[in-house]
């Protein structure tokens, strides 16, 4: 008699081994036809030429100062975004975790959200803040302290680094934050009671604890920044300052064939750095970031901040006032405004662009498109983060993390690059074309959002005991029964927010949609980018704040769904 | 009416062997309890009888029907088993009529008799008045009754309980053992019960199955467990012992240290001589065993002490009524009331 090897919790009949092979394949499947092809294509044509192996492309681009520089820019601003970033998030994520800071809460929710809210909003922000000729911040210090001219200069470096800093440090103190979550109280507690004091504590025992989790999160800010598109093309063009992504979304507009090759050379360059920094990050931190789980296991020790309570809530508050709510309360103002050269009164106040972004059609059908990718990808990526959490946290079926690894690589890749990859090789070229389509979007969302949903969905799904769905087979239900009725309920927070996760980075996005759009599949993103660099930035605006609105609700919507345990 | 029927039961994970073959028959009413220290391989079979692993080979019978071996394997939702899980599993989403109900709604049974049964369950578990109660609104001990009355309501033939005491406190830990030994009797149910307590185990069962490291070492009465363990290792892990090594001879037993004590059993050559506390008898005067008191605490009821014999330390239970205190230090005479033999 020979006895079938099966090492799952559930002893399913041999059929069924074999739907975990399929599944397995299917997914790789995709991933490998949508992700890792278009990949490997950009790569072997950025290092093949005429003779073979070269890097001749390579030479060409970088010994042109234009893209050199743009080089430069980016590891430069991305490295100081990093640095920065992890400076404020860490004091932030500690503050905001372990001491009696007042307004704990609402501290925590504006900054996480902030994370969610497109990065080219900050960019249109900042650029009416601290133009140097009429931004209102400059305006209003150079009033306040009796300058002969404005102090700051959004269009510089220095003006791209901040904003780019007070875009991304969310990323870091989200995961910071949560790394102090999951930290052993008792670990602080043994310093204590060894005699030291709640700072000496904080130095010797907190932060080398944590400091795996602060190298990963400030490669986190690093990688984000360096890839994004959004605020170095808002920011940087009216400046003249080059980075990595404007340079390499510049070349596909020219359209030529030497400017796609170049495209790619640069792109090749950007997926290199990323994939370090992905390989460095995963080693030291293992696959920890991006989950919002809210749920709290471990009660912190709180560390009472004594007279210092007060100073320090304070110096939150104007942080988070000059960093969160100056930007957001600018861009809605700017919606509401004429003449944008003039303070906003009510002789200059005017609902005119709230009525084209809710009428004129050509918008609508943006938000439509938008709806429709998001939702797809969304729901599409949803699904297989399910089976991926099933099949990794419920079997131990061969080859499972392939699907995970590639999933993972996917997302570590920046999103010009992915779509690049994705209009090289989706063009025909290989037998599929989907160019000029939703569906290219829809893939390239999912290939680059996924990850956030299956992480959610696996967090949830490890943290179910087996036994209760053993409960469920003892009890006479078949396993699809039994998933059903006891898993599903379970884990369908997670599912609702997982889809949230995806859909909401798919619905506004814009590097990706910048490149892959035709005249029938523009996005809100494109819109609105559109408008802000060549139409209308109080048409922008509107479309910004009301992007900032639904990102409001739904976090909202969230909360109320899952009775507090989840938000994004 | 359920008897169980193990035939040859190997299990490995990979290499390595979890189970030596075993082969036992469980009969009807039953209360069979495996018992092990962690990692023996007693949840590994209780498993295997539930369905959640397959044994590497060997034969499962339940009622003189295999569900597992010969080719056939019955999935776990299709062998009309109740049990109770170390974690409870009681479902969180749903309240403890939901909960109870399940195995039942699963069957299909009518609203209105499932209901009735739920009622009548709950009843048996002492959970009557919570019937609306989520999980997390229950302490430790009521959601274990509430997995109790799950695994019970469709009137299994068969409870497998998997360590369900271990989570609880230690007072309500002996009311439950009371309880769940009544409920087997009520239910006339055969019960196999997984615990590495052994005086959980002494206190319910019918019979014993003692494992240590996938190997069986002895089934028996809790009485002749106790009374006769097979060897040093059950000796040892069920009650508490004292082990001394010595020489055998024809007459007498010479300990290590020298002193002697007589024997007429059939051991010769190198022994272990086991003896728990309480057959020890402690006299200042006179006795077989020279030695002196290390510690001694009186507890009222007993004095516990700790002795030394000529460099083997052993612990001594003398009726704390008798004796009153030991001084630390001062010179005892042990006799041994009875005590086991091992040859080494």
């Amino acid at each position: 008699m020979k006895i079938q090897k099966n090492n799952s919790y559930f002893p399913l009949p041999n059929s069924y081994l074999n739907i975990k092979a399929a599944l397995i394949t299917a997914i790789a499947a995709f991933l490998l036809v949508f992700n890792v092809f278009p990949m490997g294509y950009l790569v072997f044509r950025s290092f093949w030429g005429e003779n073979g192996f070269t890097l001749e492309t390579f030479e060409r681009i970088y010994t042109y100062a234009l893209n050199w520089n743009a080089l430069k820019n980016t590891l430069l601003t991305a490295g100081l975004a990093m640095i920065f970033g992890v400076m404020i998030a860490f004091p932030l994520a500690w503050l905001v975790g372990r001491t009696d800071l007042y307004g704990k809460k609402f501290f925590r929710t504006l900054f996480v959200m902030t994370y969610m809210v497109p990065p080219y909003v900050g960019a249109m922000a900042w650029l009416r803040l601290l133009n140097p000729r009429v931004g209102t911040l400059n305006v209003f210090l150079a009033n306040l302290f009796g300058l002969s001219e404005n102090p700051f200069n959004i269009y510089t470096l220095g003006g791209l680094t901040w904003v780019l800093t007070t875009f991304y440090y969310p990323y870091a103190f989200i995961t910071i934050s949560r790394a102090m979550e999951n930290m052993d109280p008792s670990l602080e507690e043994a310093s204590k009671i060894s005699g030291a004091s709640p700072l000496k504590t904080v130095m010797t025992v907190t932060f080398p604890i944590m400091l795996p989790s602060i190298v990963a999160a400030g490669l986190l800010v690093f990688i984000s920044a360096a890839s994004c598109y959004g605020i170095p093309s808002i920011i940087g063009a009216p400046g003249q300052i080059d980075t990595i992504t404007t340079r390499i979304i510049d070349y596909v507009y020219v359209g030529s064939s030497d400017g796609l090759n170049d495209a790619t050379a640069l792109a090749v360059s950007l997926m290199i750095i990323a994939n370090i920094v992905l390989y460095v990050s995963t080693f030291i931190c293992g696959k920890k970031q991006y989950i919002t789980v809210s749920g709290k296991s471990t009660r912190p020790n709180i560390v009472e901040l004594g007279k210092w309570r007060v100073p320090v809530t304070i110096l939150v508050s104007l942080f988070a006032v000059v960093v969160v709510i100056i930007p957001f309360a600018t861009v809605a103002m700017t919606s509401f405004t004429v003449n944008l050269g003039k303070p906003l009164t009510s002789a200059n106040f005017t609902t005119k662009y709230w009525n084209i972004l809710l009428t004129r059609p050509a918008i609508l059908k943006t938000v439509k498109n938008s709806l429709i990718a998001a939702s797809a990808a969304a729901t599409a990526g949803i699904i297989i983060s399910c089976v991926m959490a099933w099949l990794l946290t419920r079997t131990k079926a061969k080859g499972r993390h392939i699907p995970d690894f590639l999933i993972t690589l996917g997302s570590g890749t920046p999103s010009v690059v992915i779509a690049l990859a994705l209009i090289m090789t989706m063009s025909g070229k290989f037998g599929i074309n989907i160019y000029n389509t939703l569906t290219i979007m829809i893939i390239a969302y999912m290939i680059k959002y996924l990850l956030m949903g299956m992480r959610t969905v696996v967090s949830a799904m490890s943290q179910i005991h087996p036994s209760l769905e053993e409960a469920a087979l003892i009890s006479g239900a078949e396993w699809h029964r039994g998933f059903w009725d006891v898993t599903l309920p379970l884990i369908a927070p997670s599912v609702v927010a997982g889809w949230f996760l995806i859909f909401m980075p798919s619905f506004y996005e814009l590097t990706m949609s910048t490149l892959l759009y035709s005249t029938d599949t523009k996005t809100i993103g494109y819109e609105l980018y559109f408008s802000q660099t060549y139409n209308s930035q109080q048409t922008a605006s509107a479309i910004a704040t009301g992007i900032l609105i639904l990102v409001i609700a739904v976090n909202w919507l969230l909360n109320k769904l899952t009775k507090g345990e989840f938000s994004i | 009416m359920a008897s169980i029927t193990l035939s040859n039961i190997t299990k490995f994970y990979g290499k390595v062997q979890v189970i030596e073959k075993f082969s036992g028959v469980f009969n009807d009413h039953e209360f069979i309890t495996l018992l092990g220290p962690s990692g023996c391989g007693k949840t590994t079979m209780l498993r295997m009888i539930a369905g959640f692993e397959k044994p590497t080979s060997g034969e499962i019978k339940i009622n003189d029907e295999i569900v597992s071996g010969s080719g056939v394997f019955v999935p776990p939702n299709l062998r009309g088993i109740g049990m109770v899980f170390q974690s409870y599993a009681v479902w969180p989403h749903m309240n403890v009529f939901d909960n109870v109900a399940y195995p039942l709604k699963i069957q299909k049974v009518s609203r209105a008799e499932i209901k009735k049964r739920v009622e009548n369950i709950l009843e048996a578990v002492h959970l009557a008045p919570f019937i609306e109660r989520m999980p997390n609104e229950l302490s430790g001990g009521q959601q274990q009754r509430v997995a109790l009355g799950r695994a019970l309501v469709s009137n299994p033939s068969v409870l497998l309980l998997d360590e369900p005491l271990s989570n609880l406190d230690a007072k309500l830990r002996e009311a439950m053992r009371f309880e769940i030994k009544e409920i087997q009797k009520n239910f006339g149910i055969t019960v196999v019960y997984v615990t590495h307590d052994q005086t959980e185990a002494m206190a319910m069962s019918d019979r014993i199955i003692v494992f240590d490291r996938g190997v069986v070492q002895q089934v028996d009465t809790p009485m002749n467990i106790y009374k006769n363990p097979a060897n040093e290792f059950v000796a040892d892990f069920v009650g508490k012992i004292n082990f001394i090594n010595g020489t055998a001879y024809e007459n007498f037993i010479e300990f290590q240290g020298g002193q002697k004590m007589n024997y007429n059993g059939d051991k010769r050559g190198s022994v272990v001589v086991a003896v728990r506390p309480e057959n020890i008898l402690i006299n200042r005067e006179r006795g077989i065993l020279k030695s002196k008191i290390l510690q001694s605490y009186y507890l009222g009821d007993i004095n516990d002490c700790r002795v030394d014999i000529d460099g083997t330390i052993f612990r001594v239970t003398a009726p704390g009524k008798t004796y009153g205190g030991f001084s630390n230090g001062s010179e005892v005479f042990l006799d041994f009331d009875e005590y086991l033999v091992f040859q080494k």
